[in-house]
């Protein structure tokens, strides 16, 4: 046998990450960020080609997020952790470094992803609160 | 490790003159072990045929059901082994938070589908999920892995001595992503296929047909072939054809497919298209270079 491969649940979660153009990340149950799309690419400024799979705390330390202060927000109350740590979705408000240096607003939600054999990682996708109000304005 | 295929069409039977030649039952292949073991992989249509084949004294039959989509289990009620009391059967498949596996098959198996009830079964039958870590079966060592299909959905590789069977007959692994976009690791199926002497493995669609059946969990030959290659399998035999396609067709299918295969760098004698009562001829020990 070859050396153990993804679950497919994550498989095909990073395929449809993939194909959308909604910014998303996916980490695996160790908390490892193992896929962010092109979308999510654009708005951190890192494509995830040049950055590759980032530790639990490297992902954390590289995007963000921070409070409406600017004070980094603890990785243990980050959507995509709670919803690694206690298997439940989270949404919150956050800000992070976007790609021009500036600090954007994101709303986040994020859930858990559970496999047939139990649980496999979580996915989690932003949205600047900028493009929300430009889409409601333009509604 | 003999195998033998006795049915290898997809969705639906497609019995009648036009596929003769290649068979119309669906999804069936029977695996003989070297210590006798007999394995059968799916249950689709082409089941009958081999029960009424097998010796009446077998005494215990393996069936591992890759899910249970009608052309994989349609077949499971006229299994003759099912009706002699002296035969056990053991059936695995995929486990479903929604419901055990006996009572998703006793849905097919039951009225108003079925005059039989599962508990009527003369043989003593009992369901299993299939393990998630590697299980013994007689002298196979037999890995199940969950596969890109529609519903929960595993391909199987069974091990016995140097050969090695991967037989993943409903699968779509470039959904959503080309197969050279993807790391090893990240393409569906790779640790049940990589090396195998032999894969079986869905090809139902030409690249014509297969936009209008994206993410109908099934390949087109361009697919099948990446994949594969990719895999370095050293025997491939393109399974589950499409009930439209009929002899001339499949004719003309595999001799396009053959040639590129060869472009990729397969060799010709490792490309098979499999068709009823054939037996699939495994690759021997280093006899192939792996595309």
């Amino acid at each position: 046998m070859a050396e153990a491969q993804k679950p497919l649940e994550l498989i095909l979660a990073r395929n449809l990450l993939s194909s959308i153009s909604t910014p998303a990340f996916l980490v695996d149950a160790e908390g490892t960020l193992v896929f962010f799309n092109e979308a999510a690419g654009a708005l951190v400024g890192r494509r995830f080609e040049e950055t590759g799979a980032l530790g639990p705390r490297e992902w954390g330390e590289a995007f963000g997020p921070f409070d409406e202060h600017g004070r980094p927000i603890p990785w243990d109350r980050i959507p995509l952790t709670i919803a690694l740590q206690q298997g439940r979705p989270m949404h919150s408000r956050m800000h992070i470094h976007s790609a021009s240096g500036d600090m954007q607003e994101i709303e986040v939600s994020a859930l858990p992803i559970v496999g047939t054999e139990g649980f496999r990682g979580a996915m989690a996708i932003f949205w600047p609160v900028g493009s929300a109000r430009k889409a409601e304005a333009a509604a | 490790m003999k195998a033998t295929v006795w049915g290898a069409r997809g969705s639906v039977p497609a019995p009648g003159p036009e596929t003769n030649r290649y068979g119309g039952n669906t999804s069936c292949v029977h695996v003989s072990l070297d210590d006798g073991s007999d394995l059968v992989l799916d249950a689709g249509t082409g089941i009958r045929c081999l029960g009424l084949a097998m010796r009446p004294e077998t005494e215990r039959i393996h069936i591992l059901l890759t899910h249970l989509h009608m052309d994989h289990i349609q077949g499971l009620m006229f299994f003759a082994p099912l009706f002699r009391p002296e035969t056990d059967v053991v059936i695995y498949g995929p486990a479903s938070p929604e419901a055990s596996l006996l009572d998703r098959i006793a849905r097919y198996i039951s009225a108003p589908l079925s005059p039989v009830e599962v508990r009527e079964l003369p043989c003593q039958v009992s369901f299993l999920d299939a393990p998630d870590i590697e299980w013994q079966i007689g002298s196979a060592t037999v890995h199940a892995n969950s596969v890109a299909h529609r519903g929960p959905t595993l391909g199987y590789r069974i091990t016995e001595g140097d050969s090695s069977l991967a037989y993943i007959p409903d699968h779509e692994p470039a959904l959503g992503a080309p197969l050279e976009a993807l790391e090893d690791e990240w393409i569906s199926g790779y640790a049940l296929a990589h090396g195998a002497s032999l894969l079986i493995h869905d090809c139902q669609y030409t690249d014509d047909e297969y936009p209008a059946h994206v993410g109908w969990g099934h390949s087109r030959v361009s697919d099948t072939l990446a994949f594969a290659t990719r895999v370095s399998v050293r025997r491939l035999a393109l399974f589950h054809h499409d009930p439209m396609h009929e002899d001339d067709m499949l004719d003309e299918f595999v001799t396009e497919a053959a040639a590129r295969w060869m472009a990729l760098g397969g060799a010709p004698a490792a490309l098979a298209i499999a068709r009823e009562r054939q037996s699939l001829e495994f690759a021997a020990p280093s006899a192939v270079t792996p595309p």
